[in-house]
């Protein structure tokens, strides 16, 4: 009994600081920096552009 | 259809017919207003994004100012990029961007040059971080790309500054984050407590489970806690105990006597301490994030004026230099289109300036060699040579920022009123929770019981209701506010707007819609229309203001322009056309009168008026007039109805104030103001015990705006003065000015309903603790209880706004379509 709460327990404070450490990472990283863009961003990301270059060549002519 | 009746269809600004470019873009014709405009558009559809053009949702057509204009300094720009492993750095700011789609756009074409590894544009600041690959692009290759688009790229500066407010918002986000994760591992743990102590538990997993806990509050109180932990600890060192000192002692509390409790074998109460904890910061990241928002322009106001500028050297030779080390006597170019850069006077050739951000006016004035000239305005007509006679710190510009700085520092926050309350609660609960521990123990009760009835009494007090009251009430009206387009900066502000007992308005942009509209036509021996379509073919070639009423006027009446070139143009005075059969002179009265053609005198109404001749020939007359803002009555008969006070003030001597104040049944009136007398009309009114906000935009108004107890600057009003003000309307519409009013004075009667409640409470609460009767564990229950009340109560502000809004809500679809 004891053994299996602890367990558990341990579990969930594993998995915790797994997303604790993730969310700092991204905190770090900026990315709650621009906390309106997404909404937005969202919306205009779902089809992507006609004849957008690979990557390199970016001047279209 | 005429030509004059299109519109570009990159910038949407209506083209003067002389200016239509025409071009084949993908098999259909398009038409614009200039090559620039052209080539954003061929760059747009060529890279397959035109998807802009039907999306962007702009609120005023035209591309940014300096923007098609190539000519970035390498080397200057060299010096912003930051240098990482991954690639090169540059953080530069965007001017022009007015939707999401904006945003996307500049995105999207940045992606898609070569060697740009990631591109980012923060919509709210509209800064841009582009990350690229130095052996493949150019700081100038990204700036023009932008430029070309019709936005104007620009240097960050105050960069550090701005760093720091990063780090700290940041900062504040991960102790959050850190004590929300903890907090809710607590919750499980506290949930087995609970239920043990209602069911019985194995004293094993007890022990256990308490050790958890204790291990997972002590970083939630010491490390989440911190900013509370040093402002209490500061407070205690300044005797001055404030709400941090009480939030402190309860966190304290109940954290030191959960341990004491590990020891002893007793209830531990983890769980307040941190759930206190998590609340209360929860609370302050909001109400940052509202505050950021507010302040978005923060950064393009600092750009006001440019922060470089072309030197002539004595020799001749032409240096771009940074603005702060232009000194007294430097010669200066200016550009048409661009703004001064510092204070000085005209050295060589005249032009006309649009000093409307320096003053409010509209209207152009027309400067020659030798006049002063203030830093911040805008040089229209041609370029011309600037006498430097002011450091850029001592320029005008700066003065005003000084001046709105003072106003600023000399507001007292509203906080002090709390920490009042809480100077004299803490001590008193304090004083409470001994004398129950004293009392049980005289009463010879066992020890653990007297700590526990002590302990009820300052969990029960605790100031979770009495901390949210305040809070909830603000962050809900905040957030409804700004759905509605009302940014309120910050819980004060809406606190100090309901109580507002005086409203003073400024004229130009305010109350009326600041540009020039044909309000009348006179003339002789021919029909209004023919007048109009003379003045609007003379006036095509120009950008005045006063040009851009005429022909929206005769495009309104659908008169055709037909393109006319050779237009001589007298900056301040008049127009020339010289035909093979005919002179027209359009301009002042004294212009035509110089060219000896008899103007009829008339009545000086204080309207702009234009006079008109053909070959000495007087022709007639076209009025325009600055029109009140449609809704303008209705708006200030609503705050009249309020009992509100009403005064208008305007820097314009001239008797227009007047009519308005008249029409609008304003009683109080006063013209001819500087932006120094207007902010002394309110000291004197404050001194009076007034409490008064003041309505405006403009830089003239930004004294007056900051020194006002509440200042409200409508959208398109100058940055710096949305910078200065307490609200900020984001659409130029007077009836959301009563609307926050009434929005505010319902949140005050929110807060104080909380405040009662939570008081209540703990009178209730509290003698029932110190006698014993409410064990920890339900006065922590209590506790949560009154604070759901309490927010329950908060959430009622967004449904009261909404109930007050489903008229607009119509119009409101209709703008996100």
């Amino acid at each position: 009994m004891l053994d299996s709460i602890l367990l558990l327990i341990m579990l969930s404070l594993f998995l915790g600081t797994g997303v604790w450490l993730f969310f700092i990472w991204a905190v770090k990283k900026g990315e709650f920096d621009d906390i309106e863009g997404p909404k937005y961003r969202m919306l205009d990301d779902d089809d992507e552009t006609r004849n957008r270059p690979t990557d390199a060549d970016g001047d279209a002519p | 259809m005429t030509e004059s009746a299109f519109v570009c269809e990159h910038c949407q600004l209506p083209i003067a017919a002389e200016q239509l470019v025409s071009d084949r873009v993908d098999d259909q014709v398009h038409h614009f207003c200039c090559r620039g405009c052209l080539g954003a558009f061929r760059i747009i559809s060529g890279a397959g994004l035109e998807r802009f053009y039907r999306q962007r949702d702009w609120d005023r057509p035209g591309t940014a100012e300096g923007a098609f204009e190539t000519g970035f300094h390498p080397e200057l720009l060299e010096q912003l990029v930051q240098r990482g492993e991954q690639g090169n750095e540059l953080t530069f700011l965007i001017e022009g961007i007015r939707c999401a789609s904006c945003v996307w756009l500049n995105e999207k074409i940045l992606q898609d040059l070569a060697g740009v590894l990631e591109a980012r544009i923060n919509y709210g600041s509209h800064r841009a971080r582009v990350r690229f690959d130095p052996q493949q692009t150019t700081p100038s290759e990204i700036f023009t790309r932008i430029s070309r688009l019709g936005y104007r790229p620009r240097p960050l500066t105050a960069q550090a500054l701005q760093d720091a407010g990063l780090r700290e918002r940041r900062s504040l986000l991960i102790r959050f984050g850190t004590a929300a994760f903890l907090s809710m591992q607590l919750m499980g743990y506290s949930l087995a407590l609970y239920a043990g102590y209602f069911q019985g538990i194995e004293p094993g997993a007890r022990k256990l489970i308490q050790y958890f806990a204790a291990g997972v509050t002590t970083p939630v109180v010491f490390y989440a806690g911190w900013p509370f932990l040093s402002g209490g600890w500061r407070s205690l060192r300044n005797r001055a105990p404030n709400m941090d000192l009480l939030i402190t002692l309860g966190v304290l509390t109940a954290y030191f006597y959960s341990l004491l409790m590990l020891g002893t074998g007793g209830e531990v109460y983890f769980d307040s301490a941190a759930m206190i904890v998590t609340l209360i910061l929860l609370g302050r990241l909001l109400e940052s994030a509202a505050r950021r928002q507010a302040s978005a322009s923060i950064d393009r106001l600092l750009q006001l004026t440019p922060d470089r500028a072309t030197r002539l050297d004595p020799d001749g030779k032409r240096e771009l230099v940074e603005t702060g080390t232009l000194q007294p006597g430097d010669l200066i170019l200016v550009g048409p289109g661009e703004r001064f850069a510092a204070d000085g006077a005209l050295a060589e050739g005249n032009t006309e300036v649009d000093e409307s951000i320096v003053t409010g006016e509209p209207q152009p004035v027309h400067r020659a060699a030798g006049d002063r000239i203030i830093s911040g305005s805008l040089n229209i007509t041609t370029s011309v040579r600037l006498r430097i006679t002011q450091p850029a710190n001592e320029s005008f510009i700066a003065k005003v920022a000084r001046l709105v700085e003072q106003a600023q520092a000399r507001r007292a926050p509203v906080q002090a009123v709390a920490d009042r309350v809480s100077a004299w609660f803490v001590p008193a609960i304090m004083a409470l929770a001994g004398s129950t521990f004293g009392f049980w123990l005289w009463r010879d009760v066992s020890t653990s019981s007297a700590v526990l009835n002590a302990i009820s009494v300052l969990v029960v007090a605790c100031p979770c209701a009495l901390g949210l009251a305040t809070p909830t009430a603000i962050l809900v009206a905040t957030g409804t506010a700004a759905k509605a387009g009302i940014l309120f900066r910050g819980g004060d502000i809406l606190e100090q707007t309901a109580r507002l007992s005086v409203i003073a308005f400024d004229k130009t942009g305010t109350l009326t819609e600041g540009r020039p509209t044909v309000t009348g036509i006179s003339s002789r021996d021919m029909t209004a229309d023919e007048l109009l379509a003379i003045a609007a073919r003379i006036e095509s070639g120009t950008r005045h203001p006063i040009a851009t009423g005429v022909l929206r006027e005769a495009e309104r009446r659908g008169i055709a322009v037909p393109p006319q070139s050779g237009v001589k143009t007298f900056p301040g005075r008049g127009l020339r056309l010289e035909l093979p059969t005919e002179i027209i002179l359009a301009g002042q009265a004294d212009f035509l009168r110089a060219a000896w053609v008899e103007v009829p005198d008339r009545e000086s109404n204080d309207a702009i008026e234009i006079h008109l001749a053909s070959n000495q020939t007087y022709l007639g007359s076209i009025r325009l007039e600055d029109r009140l803002r449609p809704e303008a009555a209705a708006a200030l008969e609503a705050l009249h109805a309020d009992n509100y006070r009403t005064c208008l003030m305007t820097g314009d001597p001239s008797a227009v104030g007047r009519q308005i104040a008249d029409r609008l049944a304003i009683r109080e009136f006063a013209s001819g103001l500087n932006p120094e007398q207007k902010a002394n009309w309110l000291d004197e009114q404050q001194s009076r015990g007034e409490r008064v906000m003041m309505v405006g935009d403009g830089i003239n108004d930004a004294p007056a705006l900051a020194a006002a107890d509440v200042g409200c600057a409508m959208a398109g009003g100058t940055d710096i003065a949305l910078e200065t003000s307490d609200i900020i309307l984001t659409r130029p519409d007077l009836g959301k000015l009563a609307e926050a009013v009434h929005l505010a004075r319902k949140t005050l009667v929110i807060i104080k309903q909380n405040l009662f409640w939570a008081f209540s409470y703990n009178l209730l609460a509290i003698p029932l603790a110190a006698s014993g009767r409410l064990a920890p564990v339900y006065a922590a229950a209590a506790m949560a209880v009154s604070s759901v009340c309490v927010v329950g109560n908060s959430l009622r502000l967004a449904r009261a706004a909404k109930t007050n809004r489903t008229g607009q809500a119509a119009t409101k679809g209709a703008d996100h379509a």
